[in-house]
């Protein structure tokens, strides 16, 4: 490739993103969250930033902060109580086990697998699993 | 630090003065790879002159359905800018500084990728 026709090669924007760019509170708060088999497991709470550290300043060049993870509430209690949990009660999903964003925000792993449902798999398997007929279907 | 702690927080430029409020936080897909998502970076923050809430990010998006909604958002969101996390020196309780010169930039969302 000759001078001329690098020159003439259009230069990339360094500000034009990447990736695909999504605002935090419009696009993943609140949404609702399925597992790898569009099984829901919870909604989005609130997300875990990773190297923002409070009242530190900032050298320039740093790496810029990475998004840690999902922060979430056990449902049931709320769902039955009404009413929402305190902070201290929530749930951690690694932001590695998301493996999509859009209308809802899909995870790659079975929800069993996750802390954020084992309220739910509790009362499942020893308060409804033994009311008769609790293990099945309706008819 | 979690999301909920940056919303509502001051927007200050390095000398104390108070620019707006910290309405959003903007993020790139398009970290280091990993086994299901790139990793999610933070590339900046969205501060609005007039609120330190917005709901359905009319200002920030061509959508113009409602119309009446679409033109109050915007209005109550009128000089929103973007701040690259570059230009960010400080976060802070309540507070996010920006460096001196920092650069106030468009905040409008690109094109959603057709699915």
């Amino acid at each position: 490739m000759n001078d001329e026709a690098v020159h003439r090669m259009p230069r990339r924007d360094p500000q034009a993103p990447r990736g695909r760019v999504l605002d935090a509170q419009l696009h993943v708060l609140d949404r609702q969250v399925l597992d790898r088999d569009g099984m829901p497991v919870t909604t989005v709470d609130d997300l875990e930033f990773d190297g923002i550290q409070l009242g530190v300043r900032i050298e320039p060049g740093s790496p810029a902060p990475t998004v840690a993870a999902i922060l979430t509430r056990p449902q049931l209690p709320m769902r039955i109580f009404g009413g929402d949990s305190p902070a201290s009660r929530r749930v951690r999903i690694p932001w590695k086990l998301v493996s999509g964003v859009g209308t809802t925000v899909r995870l790659g792993v079975a929800g069993e697998s996750l802390d954020a449902t084992w309220v739910e798999r509790w009362v499942s398997r020893h308060i409804i699993g033994r009311i008769p007929g609790g293990r099945h279907d309706p008819e | 630090m979690i999301l909920s702690d940056l919303l509502g927080s001051d927007a200050l430029e390095a000398d104390g003065r108070r620019v707006g409020g910290v309405v959003d936080v903007r993020l790139e897909i398009s970290g280091a790879p990993a086994q299901l998502l790139a990793a999610t970076v933070v590339t900046g923050v969205l501060v609005s002159p007039r609120s330190r809430v917005s709901t359905w990010g009319y200002e920030r998006r061509e959508e113009t359905a409602p119309l009446l909604i679409a033109r109050l958002q915007r209005w109550l969101h009128r000089g929103m800018f973007l701040v690259a996390w570059d230009d960010v020196e400080l976060v802070d309780e309540h507070r996010v500084v920006f460096r001196d010169g920092y650069e106030q930039r468009d905040p409008m969302l690109p094109p959603a990728p057709r699915t």
